[in-house]
């Protein structure tokens, strides 16, 4: 294929993973200069003005982007594309998101695989942090699984804890509502590689979305960014369980600018896991304990199968109901367990021992905590 | 012209017998040392000369050959020293051939013919029997555990050629009372809270397992292993006597009472090489920290910072209680039964309750993985510390003082000695259930745990013999119940990477 033979969307996919290219440079090219000609300007076959002649001032840069004019040429990047069925949508075409085109930080192009149609559904992004608890991640299981079988869509970063929890949920429902993912990465780097077959489902059943092109790796930077497309894309945005300085904040601090509300999963006080999310509550955000009150805030109706399932697990004998009751509010160890229940050891091994083995309480490297849907 | 004189040299930590012959004659001023000497060995010809010279007697001009016999084995460090310097004299007949009859010597000598400690005295002693030995003065108490009455001692070159002369009687050995000048093993009662830990502490010391803990920093590992000695009973004659022979090989500084009665507490630091932790080295094979700690406990802080090649490398001691170290000239079997106590952070982050870690899943993995499997299995007691509540350090009341948790560690000890004559650790798999009957109820509650693939097969057995161990700790008891072996199975915590979520 001959250069003149390139559609539009090959110079902007090329240019959008140059190195050094942040989201304000990529826009103000493509804002100033049609995608082709914004590429003869990076390589300087073309003068310009503003913001990027500024930047090409910069001996740092100008050889950066020859580099990466050199590393990847537009045919390459289009090839790659249409290679791994990865659409490139530019703003003013038809098929880009009309949510995203009139957001307040539209992204100058975006790289999509599945069913853009999904946007026009009901949309609900879920959050949390990577490193949650049992109890956090049962949380997001029973809230995306009640989502999906209402049919709204999870919006969601593919990330591990919360976020690959989420996906999985609405997966498994196989429900009218899908996963929407917007990773940070290109739609070809599987990050982290253990959800290398939730990324494949999303793209296959859901749609799976991102500002960079194929081949770029999860760099730090791409993440916050990859937050604000999490909020501008959702209706409403639940964090389930977050640090007191976590990636989840930034996604609700992002919706909060685009006046999307938050929604957050009430966790211990004494949880480090959700400090972040108790803090979005102090701070006015509604509570979230189920799927019920997020349909609700969209004024949508439970349906059953958005409520509980029926639990197998045998109910506990009294005396263990009173162990179970103690691991409810956090993680303990056997010495915690005895302490807080008021038993000795012996007793609160035979306990946690009978617990375990009905499948209400999980442990690992000493410490138990409870498992599965909680009892009532 | 001739003289032979008896002396011995460490190997492992045996003492070797070693005939020192010196041959004194005419001819081209010479001195020379043949039969394998080491570095430190040859260089003795110029500690012993000037020995000699400033302890006022005579080195003449003349040829002196020294033959270390026997003369194919290796022989290493400074012990030879005063041998050498005895045996010049006699050949000289500056000391008459015949008063070295029945005396054998040890020692290192100064420039200025003081004699001075070598480690080793206790095993080379031990080889010299029958002869009498004449050993530095500040080797008299281990040479006498050894073989009790009739140890000369000097300080001097000087004072040995005036008792070899019956010019002066031999000096009198250092006498008066022992003091033990060890310091006192840290008191449990300091412990505030971990109640899990301590039950396994005690466990741990009442029937041999081996123990893990396994918690965040801080959390108090290391103060709860240092507790550890304390708990275990005095060491039976026969083991402190081979623990001084180790200790003494190695070079270790001896109690004033020169045995080793108190189990030792060996803490080698994570960067420790394979050779300093099971013994090795090429003249005198050392004992390593193995070793070194046998007959008490060998503590492993840090445990996944250790090289992985070091720690497999303890896998046959721990099972055997013996090292068999060979090498292309010798080899050697040093002993080395004891407790092996481990501690180690989940994760690379230092873990803490679940929802804190740092780490992400393929991290804590390649953690986990650096313990081996097989090595994880041979503890007995893997436990879980958390830093303690806010409340315990406060309250003012500490745990149970060490004297106490001994007192119940010796009578199970002895419970189990009666019964079965060994600790439960130590039960082989066949002999189980004639050694270790359990209930049919325990029976059935282990019968799930390893249906529900909760427990591994060796994991069963460890698990069977701590729950015995429990049993016996908590009375007279003839078999084992279902409480002893839930305990047992709560005390041995799994290490993953995250709960294992088994939804109804």
């Amino acid at each position: 294929m001959s250069a003149d033979d390139l559609p539009p969307e090959a110079y902007a996919a090329s240019l959008a993973g140059f190195e050094g290219m942040t989201l304000s440079r990529l826009a103000a090219l493509l804002r100033h200069h049609p995608p082709a000609e914004a590429w003869r300007v990076v390589n300087r076959e073309m003068p310009t003005t503003g913001l990027i002649a500024r930047v090409l001032s910069e001996h740092s840069v100008r050889t950066a982007w020859r580099r990466s004019a050199l590393a990847r040429p537009p045919e390459r990047v289009w090839a790659e594309c249409q290679a791994k069925g990865v659409d490139v949508l530019l703003p003013g075409s038809a098929t880009f998101p009309a949510l995203l085109a009139q957001d307040i930080l539209p992204p100058p192009v975006l790289f999509a695989r599945g069913d853009l149609g999904l946007l026009s559904g009901r949309r609900v992004g879920m959050v949390g942090t990577r490193n949650a608890t049992a109890a956090g991640k049962e949380t997001a299981r029973r809230i995306a699984g009640g989502l999906a079988a209402a049919g709204v869509h999870v919006v969601s970063g593919l990330a591990r804890g919360i976020d690959g929890v989420a996906h999985r949920a609405v997966l498994q429902a196989e429900a009218e509502g899908r996963p929407i993912g917007v990773v940070a990465c290109g739609l070809d780097v599987v990050y982290p590689r253990e959800h290398r077959d939730v990324w494949a489902a999303v793209a296959n059943c859901g749609l799976l979305l991102s500002e960079s092109p194929p081949g770029i790796g999860p760099e730090p930077f791409r993440f916050p960014l990859r937050n604000r497309i999490i909020a501008a894309l959702s209706e409403l945005v639940v964090v389930v369980e977050s640090r007191e300085k976590g990636g989840s904040l930034i996604t609700a601090s992002e919706a909060l600018d685009r006046s999307v509300p938050v929604m957050a999963v009430p966790g211990p006080p004494t949880n480090r896991a959700s400090a972040g999310a108790n803090n979005l509550l102090r701070d006015g955000a509604a509570p979230a304990m189920s799927a019920v009150e997020v349909l609700d805030a969209l004024s949508l109706a439970p349906t059953r199968s958005a409520t509980e399932a029926w639990d197998l697990r045998p109910r506990p004998r009294r005396d263990d109901i009173a162990v179970y009751d103690v691991l409810r509010g956090e993680p303990r160890t056997i010495d915690g367990v005895a302490l807080a229940a008021g038993l000795t050891l012996v007793d609160a091994a035979m306990s946690l021992a009978r617990l375990e083995h009905a499948g209400w309480v999980g442990g690992v490297d000493g410490w138990f905590e409870c498992v599965g849907s909680p009892l009532r | 012209m001739l003289a032979a004189v008896r002396s011995a040299t460490v190997f492992g930590v045996e003492g070797r017998p070693v005939t020192v012959e010196v041959h004194v004659s005419t001819g081209l001023p010479a001195f020379q040392i043949v039969g394998l000497p080491d570095e430190a060995c040859r260089e003795s010809r110029d500690r012993v000369r000037a020995a000699v010279l400033s302890s006022g007697l005579q080195w003449p001009s003349c040829r002196v050959t020294v033959n270390l016999a026997p003369s194919s084995q290796r022989k290493g460090g400074s012990g030879l020293d005063l041998p050498i310097a005895v045996g010049f004299l006699a050949a000289h007949g500056q000391i008459p051939v015949e008063a070295l009859e029945g005396l054998g010597f040890v020692g290192e000598l100064g420039l200025d013919g003081s004699m001075r400690h070598v480690s080793g005295i206790a095993p080379m002693v031990a080889a010299m029997q029958p002869c009498r030995p004449v050993v530095p003065v500040a080797g008299f108490r281990e040479a006498q555990c050894v073989v009790g009455e009739g140890v000369r001692v000097a300080s001097t070159l000087r004072e040995v050629v005036d008792a070899l002369t019956a010019e002066a009687p031999w000096p009198r050995p250092p006498d008066g009372e022992l003091v033990d000048d060890e310091p006192p093993v840290a008191d449990l009662a300091d412990v505030r809270g971990q109640g899990a830990a301590r039950l396994a502490l005690e466990i741990a010391a009442a029937g041999q397992h081996h123990l893990l803990l396994v918690g965040a920093p801080g959390s108090g590992k290391t103060m709860l292993a240092k507790r550890m000695p304390g708990l275990l009973p005095p060491l039976d004659p026969a083991t402190s006597l081979e623990t001084t022979m180790v200790h003494s090989a190695a070079g270790v500084r001896l109690p004033a009472g020169g045995l080793v009665r108190r189990p030792p507490f060996r803490a080698p630091h994570h960067s420790s090489s394979m050779v300093s932790l099971v013994g090795g080295g090429s003249t005198a094979l050392r004992p390593g920290e193995i070793s070194l700690s046998h007959g008490g406990v060998l503590f492993l802080d840090e445990l996944g910072e250790f090289a992985p090649v070091v720690l497999d490398g303890m896998r046959q001691p721990l099972e055997e209680g013996v090292i068999r170290l060979a090498r292309a000239r010798a080899s050697a079997t040093l002993p080395a039964r004891f407790l092996l106590v481990a501690a180690t952070n989940p994760c690379p982050c230092g873990g803490g309750p679940p929802g804190t870690c740092e780490c992400d899943d393929g991290a804590r993995l390649r953690y986990l993985r650096r313990l081996s499997g097989p090595l994880l299995d041979r503890f007995d007691l893997r436990v879980g510390v958390a830093r303690p509540g806010v409340d315990d350090l406060l309250a003012s009341g500490g745990g149970e003082p060490t004297a106490l948790v001994a007192a119940r560690v010796a009578a199970a000890r002895a419970r189990s000695m009666d019964r079965i004559g060994m600790p439960p650790a130590h039960i082989p798999p066949a002999l189980l259930d004639t050694l270790a009957p359990i209930s049919a109820e325990a029976r059935s509650h282990l019968r799930d745990e390893l249906e529900r693939d909760q427990l591994t097969g060796r994991g069963y057995h460890r698990v069977r013999r701590v729950a015995r161990t429990i049993a016996d700790l908590e009375g007279d008891n003839e078999v084992v119940e279902l409480h002893h072996v839930v305990l047992a199975i709560q005390l041995r915590v799994r290490l993953g990477v995250t709960t294992r979520e088994r939804a109804a």
